[in-house]
């Protein structure tokens, strides 16, 4: 299989992540709860975007969407050109695994493996690269998220802001088009979570990853390219911002 | 692709989640291990049972293959079975031809001509014991010894004395008991000395006649009698052996009783009650506190007159004072023989050895302890085919065992008798067999008696009704042979019954020809079998023989089956104990999955396939099932390993004759081994199927949940 991001033109003309008409509908007890209630949204290749809103506003409902891991109702969800609706679990899944990264707000790192071998474990799961090579990937990119010292520590040896950076290293070491991340700071204190989305952002700007967030820290929201603002299953407001600040450069 | 490390990541997760779940791991662990122990172990003992039952089937009684009359009724159990008396096998008329047609088979070695049959003895009372004695010390003029057996005479009359009279309250015949009752008055009297002295003849009929029937007569025996070819059969299986005297002589008649069946119903019944005593202390029960054993114990010791009564008078007095002797302090201030010999019998934990040896060393030789004393002449009685019942005196020459199986009942419950006196007991004869033995009776004398002869060879020589009517004369040469050949001390009996034995030594065409019921035909190698079982079915077809075949298995009936139900309990018992070990992993794995959901669905959402978290759930348990598998095998390995050292014991009596001895001691072989890992992987495997699926479907949404 060619590399999963081969799509130059289609990547370039039409938005990575589109989202038309999407309603989902959740059952409780004999209820049905309305969570996105009609959502258009485009998200362009390279986009560091913050998805917005109080809590049970829809905005994770959003991200799961977004992130193949849960259907729509109704609406159609493009992801990097493909229809989710259109595949099977089997190609869902593959198109999590190649295309897309995550990161979770509780890390959801595999508790009885290594910080090597968590971010290792996409690499696996692709079974493209010899040893070797998984070997020079997996140790550059926990170099690169600060903890080249730390590679055989197991999640319960670190604390919750390294955690966080080898489920980073995890989402990022396939070279995803898109890394979509849960409220990633939500877990961690003010400073360790500035650290992250410092972190998040350079590797956004030197690799042109796209990240979608969803979060309410005010700090990460303060750091977007975009803020999309949910509101009881809407989209109440849809603005691009002017960085604040990009220590990084 | 790279799966083999993705294979090495998976079989390490596992492994590092089965750690990290330790606890549930170790029941799991725990229950597996313990299934693969019984499916080792239990396979392992249950081979070693079959190829030992096999060992002590073929080897004693059934060889490989039996053969005997397609015309049977029921089915043949040498071992004894359903069929109560005698089973109806049919006939083979003529052993010679049949014989002849299964030595001429390939692979058959042997052939052993066989007949069962059913006869009954009956044993003496104390009271014709000691009239026997009292005529012979008549015939010798032995004054002394006819007053002390008279005296002996006097106590048992006491005894019947007291019976009548607490018979005689509820007696439908009072005159009767009137009339018993001044029988016996007049034996205690002091004129029957005179009497004695007098007219010893006709004091010898009163008593005969008026005081014996009083007495309760002596034991019923039922003997299992197998006739066969001895010579042959000792030679063909080689654990028989003679125990006590000797093996009947090549040519002659007589009775080879089994060694169980000697020491077990042939035993006067206090020295039976001794000994069986003896074995429940070696197996390490109690006396003491044992309800059960207690009561035994006094039963056995409330049977102090089967002893008192065969001692005579002049022994009584010193014995006491051995036996108080013996018991010391715990001897009873009384001078009563009855309470003294009571409190002797009374045995208890500690006094128990002492006694048991007492017993042999001073009591045992003054009475008689067999009934069916080795050397001596009984009379069999056989309730022929033909509808007549047929008595004939035989010989007791010796006691036979099959080594190894001394404990088993089963094994010996069978005695052997030579094929002329089977046939006789049987009583059906084809016509040239009777105009044969015809010949035979008028060239030798008789040898059998007819059913009036029989009261008198019962009742010896001083019994009325058979002995003025007995016409025959025994050739004189064979008294010579007589006389030589038998014990000193079984005199009495010879006296009683010499004349009526037929000690002639016969051919062997004449033993082996002619009638028989059934055959054990034994191979060089059981393999053959099928095969050889299948040419004895084609050719007994073919020549009309009136055969049918059976194995061994099924010739032995009820325990040849054995294995079989052993075996259905042995997979009973693993099916339920899997089928728990199934449930309970089941549960165990579907409440992981439930705790795991985040992690599987974490997985599933970072882009593992549904077949990833299979493999993963399904490596787990077939993990864990091959290293508690392992456990249990190599536990399997030392215990059996251990049993094959010390034996396991054969507490009950079918197990001596499945062990084929006292101890069965197993074997484990490979193919238990690879049953216990094949089984415990199926299991492993099948208990996390579900849950493994259900895994499976844990939606990757789920890795987002577990906040707000």
């Amino acid at each position: 299989m060619a590399t999963p991001s081969a799509e130059p033109a289609a990547a370039s003309s039409a938005p990575i992540v589109s989202l038309r008409e999407v309603i989902k509908d959740y059952p409780l007890g004999k209820l049905t709860v309305r969570a996105v209630r009609g959502v258009d949204l485009d998200i362009e290749a390279g986009e560091f975007t913050v998805i917005a809103g109080p809590s049970g506003s829809g905005k994770t409902t959003l991200l799961n969407m977004i992130g193949c891991i849960d259907t729509a109702t109704s609406g159609t969800v493009l992801v990097g050109g493909q229809d989710t609706a259109q595949l099977s679990d089997r190609k869902l899944t593959q198109l999590r695994l190649d295309t897309l990264g995550f990161i979770f707000q509780s890390f959801n790192l595999v508790n009885v493996l290594d910080a090597f071998q968590n971010v290792q474990f996409p690499l696996l799961l692709q079974g493209r690269y010899s040893a070797a090579e998984r070997k020079d990937m997996v140790e550059g990119l926990l170099q690169r998220v600060g903890l080249g010292d730390q590679i055989h520590k197991r999640p319960n040896e670190l604390s919750g802001g390294q955690r966080q950076r080898v489920a980073i290293a995890r989402a990022l070491v396939t070279t995803p088009r898109i890394v979509l991340a849960d409220e990633p700071t939500a877990n961690l204190d003010s400073k360790t979570g500035n650290d992250i989305v410092d972190l998040m952002r350079e590797l956004n700007r030197d690799e042109g990853t796209t990240f979608i967030f969803s979060t309410h820290d005010q700090n990460v929201i303060d750091r977007a390219d975009r803020i999309v603002r949910i509101v009881d299953g809407l989209i109440a407001d849809d603005t691009a911002q002017q960085r604040v600040q990009d220590p990084g450069a | 692709m790279n799966s083999l490390a993705t294979l090495r990541v998976l079989v390490e997760m596992a492994i590092r989640d089965l750690g990290a779940h330790w606890v549930k791991s170790l029941i799991v662990g725990s229950l597996l291990a313990f299934g693969t122990f019984l499916v080792v172990t239990g396979g392992a003992l249950l081979d070693s049972i079959s190829t030992s039952m096999e060992e002590s089937i073929t080897s004693s009684l059934a060889g490989h293959l039996q053969v005997y009359s397609a015309d049977a009724e029921d089915s043949l159990e040498l071992f004894g079975g359903t069929v109560m008396g005698t089973a109806d096998l049919g006939e083979i008329d003529e052993w010679g031809p049949v014989r002849d047609t299964i030595l001429g088979i390939e692979h058959v070695e042997h052939a052993v001509p066989m007949g069962i049959t059913q006869a009954v003895v009956f044993g003496r009372s104390e009271i014709d014991r000691v009239l026997e004695a009292l005529a012979a010390a008549v015939d010798e003029g032995d004054v002394a010894r006819q007053q002390a057996l008279l005296g002996h005479v006097r106590t048992i009359s006491a005894t019947l004395r007291e019976e009548i009279e607490s018979r005689s309250i509820t007696s439908s015949d009072p005159e009767q008991a009137a009339e018993d009752l001044a029988a016996v008055e007049e034996v205690m009297s002091a004129d029957f000395d005179a009497r004695l002295a007098e007219d010893p003849g006709e004091a010898l009929i009163f008593l005969d006649t008026r005081i014996a029937p009083l007495a309760q007569d002596g034991q019923l025996y039922y003997l299992r009698c197998i006739g066969t070819d001895l010579d042959e059969f000792s030679e063909v299986f080689d654990r028989f052996r003679i125990v006590d005297g000797q093996m009947i002589p090549e040519g002659r008649r007589g009775l080879l009783l089994s060694k169980r069946f000697y020491e077990i119903w042939g035993k006067m019944t206090v020295a039976r009650n001794l000994d069986a005593f003896k074995n429940r202390l070696e197996e390490g029960r109690r006396i003491a506190g044992d309800a059960t054993f207690e009561n035994l114990v006094k039963a056995n010791a409330a049977q102090y007159q089967r002893v008192l009564f065969q001692l005579e008078p002049g022994e009584v007095g010193p014995l006491m004072t051995t036996l108080k002797g013996v018991m010391g302090t715990a001897a009873p201030d009384s001078e009563a023989p009855e309470e003294i010999l009571e409190a002797f019998l009374l045995v208890d934990d500690d006094t128990f050895a002492a006694r048991y040896d007492a017993f042999y060393e001073h009591i045992a030789p003054l009475i008689t302890i067999y009934e069916l004393p080795v050397g001596g002449v009984v009379t069999l009685r056989g309730f022929t085919k033909s509808g007549y019942m047929r008595a004939l005196n035989v010989r007791i020459w010796g006691t036979y065992e099959f080594t190894g199986l001394e404990k088993s009942d089963l094994a010996g419950a069978s005695n052997l008798v030579d094929l002329v006196t089977f046939r006789d007991l049987y009583g059906k004869m084809s016509a040239a067999q009777q105009a044969e033995l015809e010949d035979i009776r008028v060239e030798a004398g008789i040898a059998d008696v007819s059913r009036d002869d029989a009261e008198a060879a019962l009742f010896g020589e001083g019994g009325l009704f058979g002995s003025q009517e007995r016409t025959i004369e025994e050739p004189e040469e064979e008294e010579l042979v007589d006389e030589e050949e038998l014990d000193e001390e079984e005199e009495l009996d010879e006296a009683v019954t010499a004349s009526l034995i037929d000690d002639r030594v016969y051919s062997k065409a004449e033993m082996v020809e002619g009638m028989v019921l059934n055959a054990a035909v034994v191979l060089d190698d059981p393999v053959h079998m099928p095969v050889v079982q299948a040419e004895i079915e084609s050719l007994a077809e073919s020549e009309g023989l009136g055969l049918q075949v059976v194995d061994w298995q099924t010739a032995a009936g009820i325990v040849g089956q054995l294995t079989y139900v052993l075996r259905g309990v042995l997979l009973v018992a693993i099916f339920v104990i899997f089928l728990v070990t199934l449930v309970i992993i089941n549960n165990t794995m579907v409440m992981a999955t439930m705790d795991r959901t985040t992690e599987i669905g974490t997985m599933r959402a970072i882009g593992a396939q549904r077949r990833f978290v299979i493999v993963l759930f399904l490596l787990e348990t077939v993990i864990l099932g091959l290293v508690s598998g392992a456990v249990g095998g190599v536990l399997a390995i030392a215990f059996v390993g251990w049993l094959g050292h010390v034996g396991v014991p054969a507490v009950q009596d079918i197990l001596v004759l499945l062990f084929a001895g006292p101890r069965l001691y197993p074997t484990l072989s490979l193919g238990n081994l690879l049953t216990g890992v094949v089984v415990v992987t199926a299991i492993s495997l099948l208990s996390t199927l579900y849950p493994s699926v259900l895994a499976a479907r844990v939606p990757p949404v789920v890795a987002m949940r577990g906040k707000e």
